[in-house]
Parts: C-alpha cells; sequence; structure tokens
C-alpha cells in the first residue's frame, strides 16, 4: 500500500514561494493502476517525483508498506528506488552509452540478487514489450515509442511493488501511445505491480481503476 | 561493494568504448607526454651525475684520499705505505702526490696554479689522465724538466674552454714555460703533454715527475700530500679504509664523495630544477584529467541524474569515473614508460648529451618510476574526484532537468 498524508511542497523562487503540492494526502491499494491528472502547472509530476523519492517534500509524509519514507536519507532513498519502485520518465530517458538490454539490466546488476541472471531477465522483459528483436540496439536507434518500452521493462527489472509513469505517452503518436498504455495496463493485471500514472490526456483515464485530479497542488477529485 | 565495483566498471568501460575516440586519445598522450616528461629530466640527471661522478673518481679524485693527520703536512714513510695499501683486498692501486704552490709563465702571461708531483706509473693505474692527452705524451718516471698541463692551464689556444681567458692561452706540447714554486725556486719545463679530461677540476692541474720535485724540494723524499687510492668496483671503501687506519699511520681519510663539493652542489641544483619541473608535470596530468572529466560530467550531468534515479548508487557512479581517470593515467603510463625505455633511452645512447664533463647517458631507477607512477595515480584520481563529487552534491531532479 501507498500512503500520503498532507503533502507539501514550496518551490522557492526568491522571495516569492509557490505551493506546487498544498496537504495532498490519499491512498493506493497494492496492485491498483491510478491515473492523476490535472492541468499544466497544477503539481501532477511533482507529486509523482515525491512517491518515486526523487524529489524531498516541504512537509507531510509518504508511507511505503506501512513505513515513512519521506525522512530517509539519500542512500536509503536510493536502495528503495532500487529495490521497490520503477521510474518511467516522460522523456525516455534512456542511457545514450548503453543497449536497449544493458540499459534494462544495469538496475538488475545494482541490485545483484543472487540466483537472478538479471541479463536473461532483461531480455524477457523487452521481449514482454514487444522488443525482443531490438535488444542490441541503442536508444538513439529506436523510435521514442519503442524507447519508452524500454523504458517500461527497465522500471520492472527489479520486480517493483510500484512503478511511476511520468506522461509516459506525451512525446508519443497516437499508436505508440496506445500501445505503451497498454503494455503498462498488461503489467498491471497479470504482474499486479502497483501503477500510478500521470496524464494529461483524459482519454487515459480509461486505462486506470483510480483517479487523481489536482488542481493549484490540491486534489479536486478523487475515486475511480 | 563488490555489486557497487562491478557496475562502476560496467559504467566505465562502457563510457570508455562509446567515448568520443578523439578525447581519450588525446587524454592519453598528454598523459604519456607528461610521463616521459616526468623520467626524462631526472633520467638526464642521473646521467649526468653518474657521468660527473665517474669523471671525478676517474681523473681527479680516486676512490679514496689519504691525508696527513690534524695539523701535518705530509704522510711519512709514502713506499712502504703505498705497498701495504696495495696488499689489501680491494684496492686496485694507489698512487702518492705532493703539490706545492706556484706561479707558471708563458710568453707575457702568468697564472697562478698547484703543481703536482707524481709517479707517472702508479698514475696510470688509479687516474685516466694519460688517457685524455691532446697533444704530445704523458710523463714517465724518469722525466725531468718536463710538465704535464690541463687543458685549462696551457690554453692550447682553445678560445671555446671554460678557463680560456685566465689561462696560459697558447701553450702547446714541445713549449717551454717558466714555473716559480713557492719555496723561490724558478725553474724552466718543457711541456710534454697536455691533458683534456673534460672536467675542470682535474684540468686545471700541472704535473712533474716525482723525481723532478725531488730536485725541486729534497727534503720531501718518501713523503707526500696525499695518497689517492682505486678500489676494485664493488669494494667496500670503509672496509678498506678500517684496514689503513689500523696500519697505525695516523693519517685521515676521505671518500670521493666527500670530495665531491662542486659536483655535489651541479646534483643539488639539478635535483631543485628536477622537483620544480615535477610539481609542474603532476599539475599538468591533473589539471588535464581535471577538465577532461569536468567537461565530461558536465556534458553527462543529465545521464547522470537518470543513473541515481534508477536506483545506481552515487558511489558507483563516483567510482566509475575514477576507474576512468586510471585507465587514461595507466594506458598513459604503460605508453609513456615503454616508449621511454625502448625508444628515447636507445636513440639516446646513440646521441648522447655532451656536458662539459663527458656524455651523459638516461638513467632510469625503478625506484623513482614506481613512485612517479604512484604519484600520478593519486593524483588523476584525485583530479577526476573533484568534479564528480561536485555534481553528485546536485539533487538529482536538478541533475536530470537543470
Amino acid at each position: 500500500m501507498l500512503g500520503v498524508k498532507n503533502l507539501t511542497k514550496i518551490y522557492g523562487l526568491g522571495e516569492v514561494q509557490v505551493r506546487a503540492l498544498d496537504g495532498v494526502s490519499f491512498t493506493v491499494a497494492t496492485g491498483d493502476m491510478v491515473c492523476i491528472m490535472g492541468k499544466s502547472g497544477s503539481g501532477k509530476s511533482t507529486l509523482l517525483r515525491q512517491l518515486g523519492l526523487l524529489d524531498r517534500p516541504s512537509s507531510g509524509e509518504i508511507i511505503l508498506d506501512d513505513k515513512v519514507v519521506t525522512e530517509l536519507p539519500d542512500s536509503a532513498r536510493a536502495t528503495l528506488r532500487l529495490q521497490y519502485l520503477g521510474y518511467v520518465f516522460q522523456e525516455y530517458a534512456l542511457l545514450a552509452e548503453l543497449t536497449a538490454h544493458e540499459n534494462v539490466y544495469l538496475p538488475g546488476m545494482m541490485l545483484g540478487e543472487r540466483g537472478i541472471d538479471f541479463r536473461k531477465r532483461a531480455k524477457e522483459l523487452l521481449e514482454l514489450v514487444g522488443l525482443g528483436r531490438r535488444i542490441r540496439h541503442y536508444p538513439k536507434e529506436l523510435s521514442g515509442g519503442e524507447q519508452q518500452r524500454v523504458a517500461i521493462a527497465r522500471a520492472l527489472i527489479n520486480s517493483p511493488s510500484v512503478i511511476f509513469a511520468d506522461e509516459p505517452c506525451a512525446n508519443l503518436d497516437s499508436i505508440s501511445s496506445k500501445r505503451v498504455m497498454e503494455t503498462l495496463v498488461g503489467l498491471n493485471q497479470e504482474m499486479k505491480v502497483t501503477i500510478i500514472f500521470v496524464s494529461h490526456d483524459p482519454d487515459d483515464k480509461k486505462y486506470a481503476r483510480g483517479l487523481i485530479v489536482l488542481s493549484d497542488g490540491k486534489i479536486v477529485t478523487e475515486g475511480s | 561493494m563488490i555489486k557497487s565495483l562491478r557496475v562502476a566498471t560496467f559504467l566505465a568501460l562502457k563510457s570508455i568504448i562509446k567515448g568520443n575516440v578523439g578525447v581519450i586519445v588525446l587524454t592519453i598522450f598528454m598523459l604519456i607526454l607528461v610521463t616521459m616528461n616526468l623520467l626524462f629530466v631526472p633520467g638526464l640527471i642521473n646521467g649526468a651525475n653518474v657521468s660527473m661522478n665517474s669523471i671525478l673518481v676517474r681523473t681527479y679524485s680516486g676512490d679514496i684520499i689519504i691525508g696527513p693527520e690534524g695539523d701535518k703536512t705530509v704522510i711519512n714513510h709514502v713506499g712502504d705505505l703505498i705497498t701495504r695499501i696495495e696488499s689489501i683486498d680491494g684496492v686496485v692501486a694507489a698512487s702518492a702526490r705532493n703539490d706545492i704552490n706556484a706561479y707558471i709563465e708563458f710568453e707575457d702571461n702568468r697564472v697562478s696554479r698547484v703543481v703536482t708531483a707524481i709517479d707517472p706509473a702508479r698514475e696510470k693505474e688509479v687516474f685516466e689522465v694519460s688517457r685524455s692527452l691532446i697533444e704530445g705524451k704523458y710523463l714517465d718516471t724518469r722525466d725531468r724538466d718536463q710538465i704535464l698541463l690541463g687543458i685549462q692551464v696551457a690554453g692550447a689556444d682553445r678560445e671555446d674552454i671554460e678557463l680560456y681567458s685566465s689561462s696560459l692561452r697558447h701553450v702547446h706540447a714541445g713549449d717551454k714555460v717558466v714555473v716559480t714554486y713557492s719555496n723561490g725556486l724558478e725553474k724552466q719545463y718543457t711541456v710534454k703533454g697536455i691533458f683534456d679530461t673534460g672536467f675542470i677540476q682535474t684540468d686545471l692541474q700541472a704535473f712533474v715527475t716525482e723525481l723532478e720535485f725531488n730536485s725541486v724540494m729534497p727534503n720531501m723524499y718518501d713523503k707526500a700530500s696525499s695518497i689517492r687510492v682505486k678500489l676494485e668496483e664493488g669494494a667496500d671503501p670503509q672496509r678498506v679504509i678500517e684496514r689503513i687506519a689500523s696500519m697505525g699511520n695516523n693519517l685521515e681519510f676521505q671518500t670521493w664523495e666527500e670530495t665531491a663539493g662542486l659536483v655535489e652542489s651541479m646534483t643539488e641544483s639539478f635535483i631543485l630544477i628536477n622537483q620544480i619541473l615535477n610539481v609542474v608535470n603532476y599539475l599538468v596530468a591533473g589539471i588535464t584529467v581535471f577538465i577532461v572529466t569536468y567537461v565530461d560530467v558536465v556534458n553527462r550531468r543529465r545521464q547522470i541524474g537518470i543513473q541515481r534515479a534508477i536506483g545506481i548508487k552515487s558511489h558507483s557512479i563516483t567510482v566509475s569515473y575514477l576507474i576512468r581517470a586510471l585507465f587514461y593515467a595507466i594506458v598513459g603510463l604503460i605508453i609513456g614508460i615503454l616508449f621511454f625505455k625502448y625508444v628515447v633511452i636507445p636513440v639516446e645512447a646513440r646521441h648522447p648529451f655532451e656536458f662539459p664533463f663527458g656524455p651523459a647517458y638516461l638513467i632510469t631507477q625503478p625506484s623513482y618510476t614506481a613512485r612517479m607512477a604512484f604519484i600520478l595515480l593519486v593524483v588523476s584520481l584525485t583530479a577526476a574526484f573533484i568534479p564528480v563529487w561536485r555534481v553528485m552534491r546536485i539533487k538529482i531532479l536538478d541533475a536530470i532537468w537543470g
């Protein structure tokens, strides 16, 4: 279970302070698939970055499986990201010097659990997202949709409890978008991975079982 | 720890393989130059030092210099003493010398020099002056009224020599010079030969035979102001000194190192110059690695942010950059050392640098090379660590999105 209590994020722009998140609270059940929507500047990406432990909130708590993770030191947060969380960036965020296969198994190398062949698993994940024949390609040799699916496979390498996807289809054409979203839905249904994704496209609501709508850093709608 | 190192090595290897070949080659090339520079200067100083010390021992001091003890000015019973010295294991030969101050005149030129009386046969066994004649012949034991002059005394119309202006300038073998000894005796000598060893201290000397000297100073028979001893290679001078001292003749001893004041001061100056150049070289190496790493981490800031975001530990990323710096330094060192050893040294050996005291060959000491390599590696690691450490302090989101 993922819970958020009274989460606030304030950015300081000189003497002006911007409340990007303002007392946000909600819970997401294990295995759920939740879409975060809202207008541009509403705080969607900011919320996802706090949840993905890429940034620290100004106040409030993030609770992951009954543990408050908000105040953990950087090294512990890095370990949590590695072991329990997967993050899919809007701009794919693949490492240019690594092939698709290497991009996917790199976090597995870092985790390095005994008995798991991460190279084999990375190959399987790339096949799962439909890129079994492109494992030796470098990011620049892949289309945007393919890169995003590599990023999804990478997010899955350590069998995370939760995957965060920040507008995963923002830079994709409609066909690629559909394929990426269907991949996420498939993972949620087949692997029971909790997925929280941000989207500005109202059509993407159909992929989620839960919805959070933000406006000016506050939740204005929450439900199914 | 092993996992982190494995990831760091993987990232380093990938960035080297996929990195900009031009930048990698240029960085390694810089480090090759730095390595060769770090080897060349001390190699030359070592070579010059060895060459200087060698010529000092071979032409001027011998391995051990024996003098009278305390206020005494002469060593007595020299003939017997030399026989006993030469019986000691490790001693090749010994030669007695008597020095007397004198003025030497030729035409309008007059110089003040020490004239040294020698037994030419023994001197040939201890010193190599006889092999450095540029005019005339070496002295014979029975020679009288003959004198042997160093090039810095004779001048020999060689305006290129260091002390030409304070020499007799135009003296050649066969010319006659007038010597006025400090006891007031004035005598004319024929210059039998002129020698040029390349070592100024030696070439400032003038020699006559013992036989001749006994006619000038009859009371000096079987006496000497010093005895020069040549040792076998590898012989322990201190052990020989102890053996001679045990003979009980009230003598004072100096090894050649203790007489090498001029050489020592030159060596110290060389060492100081070398240290300054080394600091500059290490700075160049450090700055090169720093700039390359700095530019690299600035260009890859986003990539580093992504690596951190997907859970790669900061220390793995840092170590990956240190491995790259090590790679540059190790490759630079290996190529630099091999090139120096198998190309520079052989080429220099064929065309050695000529110094006033003779040719100097490049000599590298393994201990110095090891120390230099270690320092260069530490400098490279430190230089790489600083920019990476700075980037690692940036927040992940700032690293990715600026």
